[in-house]
């Protein structure tokens, strides 16, 4: 039997994991063949990562076995499963900002340290690899897509035959994306590995794999070659339902722009003689240190309108995020709601006023894990589920279940605490927070970053419908795609201050491209 | 046919979650065997230092609670106890580390001593003004580290820790100044130099029942426990403590600022210690006199007792106790020869012992998953050959 098997370095076989009432994996079988990627396709809490942390010893199954080139075997740590030759490449980094590349290569050894040797190695891997990282650059000097080529440095330093990746494009360029699947090529037609690429990605699955297992809610769906595969039937058999194509082209992270979407574009609405809902006037503010983080931005949004701000990442959304949240005191500078002006700084006053905002980055000010899925979703509403002072038990789990119902929320019980969520799930807590309280104005920052395409269309959707009933969006990406999937104008952020707006009917690429680089001249703004 | 359909079937049943109780009940062993084990390991210290640990034991046991009015002198230190945990409770759900508790502890009972020395008027009524103003004293002390947090970003921790020692010289000075506290009385019983004695209409009431007396300050703190309980989790109030605690950015942004909220949460922090110096004093401690070393400690074990209770109110009642009981326990050592220290030592164990019980289920955990997946590996070569 082990020998007819002997084409397969790893299987896998009923793998099954349990957190508290959520079951992670259902009885999953995976089979890695030498010399292929083979892609784990499946959204946010489908039970692919739960699977690939078994198989690195991060996690250990309730029930299942492991079969590695042919002997069954188990692993418990990640230094056990480094023994086997796998390794794994996380989809958050564990690098120490302080330390030097080679430092963070040799973090985690045992024995004497040998900074000669360690370099040496560092050296060895990354040319042999094309990876062009300097040993002696300090990892916080690193952009994304280096800190993963250090990432990958560690873990081929054990030459692993068995490499798995977690969504390892979820913060890089398309570029960059695109020399991470070169060097993954390289490395499996030269040297034979097996490599396990855990994506929601439909576009990369579908260019970098040889062989796709599609998971949902913990089980395997579907197993496909990818020459017999297209991004709409893999679309469909992750989500478990048709999927609109505008929504795939928003999830698209390379923002191939759908014509289609751009031509049926609704008429540009005029809002002459009707005042603004969020107006923003000369917004300036600097950090403690000095740097400019707004430098007299200004802009307006119309009531039913989603105005689009786009922009490379670290050019004032997060302030501009932030300052709507009250988390921040402008220097100088207005925002004023409906035609009042909203002091910043102030503890809930963008509440009060009735901006809503869905931050960038859900734990920074979005949500509370350690809390419940309850109170996570009354908190914006304390007034109108408390009587006197004394919350009411019942009101807010009579609340809570028609958000969690009326958001589509998977969680197995109001009182779960957030954090046993998935991703998807407790952005649409996120969701239902800015909402629930009626607001005039929703700021919404990245808001479908990291998710899966069932997640990403279910919040378009409700952006757009929040417009469609006369809200004023705000809607901030890196993600052209999106961008010219839900605004109907759109912005161009440079540097704190707002550079350049057109209307959805004038969307052009090239010039959306000079302005985000921060070229107004050659865009020919004035 | 039927018994091999059937057996798979058992195998899958296996691994299940093991009941609520059973999990309880392990608890419940683990807890005990820890305890006893620092149990065992003070008796051994105290076997080593040449002492009968059998005698040691059957001291502590009486001196806590079995001796005559014994227990009822437990149930009197385990009010102030009490009190300073829940004001730590308080403090940590809201995300601060008050640890002052010692110094605002004294500022309370200061507060009493001038309300009971100075101040003229019918006795409950000067009483309970007296309880209200060592709560007043012990939160604004604790205000001060607050104004100090969120005017000038000093952290409370060490704000708190170092206002405890200004706190005994301020305490110093009270009871050695003629004007303020100092007992000038000619007739005193002692030379030593304290505040005047409270007089007798303000003394807290006595409860008596079996050959026991506690003041019913330990009444006063149990129902505050049940009130702190209630207000973290089903109010508005303690909702936004608990928010500010978990993420202040969250906090700031639904309308809690951290000053005006954390600056009444730590006031309530301080206010609890206050309550327990007045308690202390007004039930009798140190003779009804303030002195310089009124506080006796109370302020840190307390903090201990909330550390041990994980931060959870209820359970600080019963820790309360406990540690109540070393303390009173410890008082009928000195018969049987050892050193007080002793005591000390035991105390500490426990507190270690309290704290393994999780330590050990995580491991016992892990084990278990291992051995299921040993298990199964080995099931499945059997299978195999």
């Amino acid at each position: 039997m082990a020998e007819a098997n002997s084409e397969f370095v790893l299987e896998l076989h009923g793998m099954t994991k349990r957190y508290g009432e959520v079951l992670a994996c259902d009885n999953v079988d995976l089979k890695l063949r030498r010399g292929e990627i083979h892609g784990i396709l499946g959204e946010n809490g489908a039970g692919k990562s739960t699977l690939m942390r078994m198989v690195i010893g991060l996690a250990l199954p309730d029930a299942g076995t492991m079969v590695l080139d042919g002997k069954r075997c188990r692993i418990v740590d990640p230094t056990q499963a480094a023994e086997h030759g796998i390794g794994m490449v996380h989809q958050h980094y564990s690098l120490v900002d302080a330390l030097t590349v080679w430092e963070n290569v040799e973090l985690g050894e045992h024995g004497k340290l040998d900074p000669g040797a360690t370099r040496e190695r560092v050296v060895e891997i990354t040319e042999r690899y094309g990876l062009d990282v300097d040993p002696d650059a300090t990892v916080r000097d690193l952009t994304a897509g280096m800190r993963q080529r250090v990432e990958i440095v560690k873990c081929l330093r054990h030459e692993p035959r068995i490499i798995i990746l977690d969504e390892p494009t979820a913060v890089l360029t398309p570029s960059e994306s695109q020399y991470l699947f070169e060097v993954l090529v390289q490395g499996v037609r030269r040297e034979g590995w097996a490599v396990a690429l855990v994506s929601h990605k439909l576009d990369e699955v579908l260019q970098a794999t040889d062989r796709i297992t599609i998971m949902r809610d913990g089980h395997v769906v579907e197993r496909v070659l990818t020459d017999d595969a297209d991004a709409a039937s893999l679309a469909r058999a992750m989500v478990g339902r048709p999927v609109t194509l505008r929504a795939a082209a928003a999830a698209a992270a390379i923002g191939a722009i759908s014509e289609e979407a751009i031509a049926t574009s609704s008429a540009e609405d005029s809002h002459e003689g009707e005042p603004p809902v969020l107006e923003i006037t000369g917004a300036s503010v600097k950090a403690a240190d000095g740097a400019v983080l707004l430098d007299g931005l200004s802009l307006d949004v119309y009531a039913g309108e989603i105005v689009g701000v786009a922009g490379v990442e670290g050019n004032g959304q997060a302030p501009l995020t932030r300052t709507l949240s009250s988390l921040i005191t402008l220097d100088s500078g207005t925002i004023a709601v409906n035609g009042a002006e909203v002091r910043s700084g102030r503890a809930g006053a963008m509440l009060r006023a009735g901006i809503a905002v869905i931050p960038a980055d859900r734990h920074d000010s979005g949500c509370v894990p350690q809390m419940t899925v309850a109170e996570n979703l009354v908190m914006s509403t304390l007034g109108e589920v408390s009587v006197r002072g004394v919350l009411q038990g019942d009101e807010i789990s009579e609340r809570a279940q028609g958000l969690i119902d009326e958001f589509e929320i998977h969680a197995p019980s109001p009182d779960t605490p957030l954090a046993q969520l998935s991703g998807g799930n407790q952005q649409r807590v996120v969701l239902a927070n800015a909402l629930s309280c009626g607001p005039k104005v929703l700021v919404a920052t990245q808001p479908t970053r990291g998710l899966d395409v069932g997640a990403i269309e279910y919040i378009s959707g409700r952006l757009r419908e929040a417009a469609d009933e006369g809200i004023a969006v705000l809607l901030m990406s890196t993600d052209l795609g999106e961008i010219a999937a839900l605004a109907d104008r759109i912005l161009v952020i440079y540097r704190g201050a707002i550079i350049g707006e057109m209307a959805r009917s004038e969307f052009d690429v090239e010039r959306i491209g000079l302005l985000i680089g921060g070229s107004t001249a050659e865009a020919g703004v004035t | 046919m039927t018994d091999l359909a059937t057996e798979p079937a058992e195998i899958e049943a296996a691994p299940a979650e093991p009941s609520r109780w059973r999990t309880g009940l392990e608890w419940a062993v683990l807890y005990v065997l820890s305890i006893a084990g620092a149990l065992v390991i003070s008796a051994g210290l105290v076997a080593v230092t040449g002492n009968s640990w059998q005698k040691v034991f059957g001291a502590l046991l009486d001196g806590a609670f079995l001796a005559e009015g014994r227990w009822g002198n437990t149930l009197t230190v385990a009010a102030p106890l009490l009190l300073v945990a829940l004001g730590m409770v308080v403090g940590v759900k809201a995300g601060l580390f008050n640890i002052g508790q010692e110094g605002q502890l004294l500022m309370g009972a200061m507060a009493m001593a001038f309300v009971g020395t100075k101040l003229a008027g019918p006795g409950p009524v000067l009483l309970v003004l007296g309880l209200v103003m060592g709560v007043v004293a012990g939160g604004a002390y604790a205000g001060i580290a607050g104004v100090m947090k969120y005017r000038r970003n000093v952290p409370e921790v060490i704000s708190t820790l170092l206002l405890v020692f200004i706190a005994y010289q301020i305490v110093g000075y009270a009871i050695t100044t003629d004007w303020f506290l100092r007992d000038t009385d000619p007739d005193r019983p002692s030379r030593a130099v304290t505040s005047a004695i409270m007089p007798e209409g303000i003394r807290l009431p006595v409860i008596r029942m079996f050959g026991n007396e506690f003041p019913i300050g330990f009444v006063i703190a149990v129902i505050l426990a049940f009130v702190v309980a209630f207000v973290l989790v089903r109010t508005v109030w303690g909702f936004r403590f608990r928010l500010l605690g978990s993420n202040p950015k969250v906090a700031q942004k639904m309308g809690i600022a951290a000053n005006r909220t954390g600056g009444m949460a730590l006031f309530i922090s301080g206010g609890f210690a206050g309550l327990a110096g007045a308690i202390m004093l007004a039930g009798g401690s140190s003779g009804f006199r303030l002195t310089t070393g009124f506080a006796t400690n109370i302020g840190w074990q307390g903090l201990l007792v909330a550390l041990v209770a994980g931060s959870n109110a209820l359970a600080s009642i019963v820790v309360a106790i406990l540690f109540a009981a070393l303390r009173t326990g410890s008082g009928f050592l000195a018969s049987t020869g050892v050193d007080r220290k002793i005591v000390d030592v035991v105390q500490a164990l426990l507190v270690l012992a309290l704290l393994i019980p999780p330590a050990v289920m995580f491991v016992r955990r892990r084990r278990k998953a291992l051995a299921m997946a040993d298990e199964e590996i080995d099931l499945a070569n059997e299978e195999e050959r």
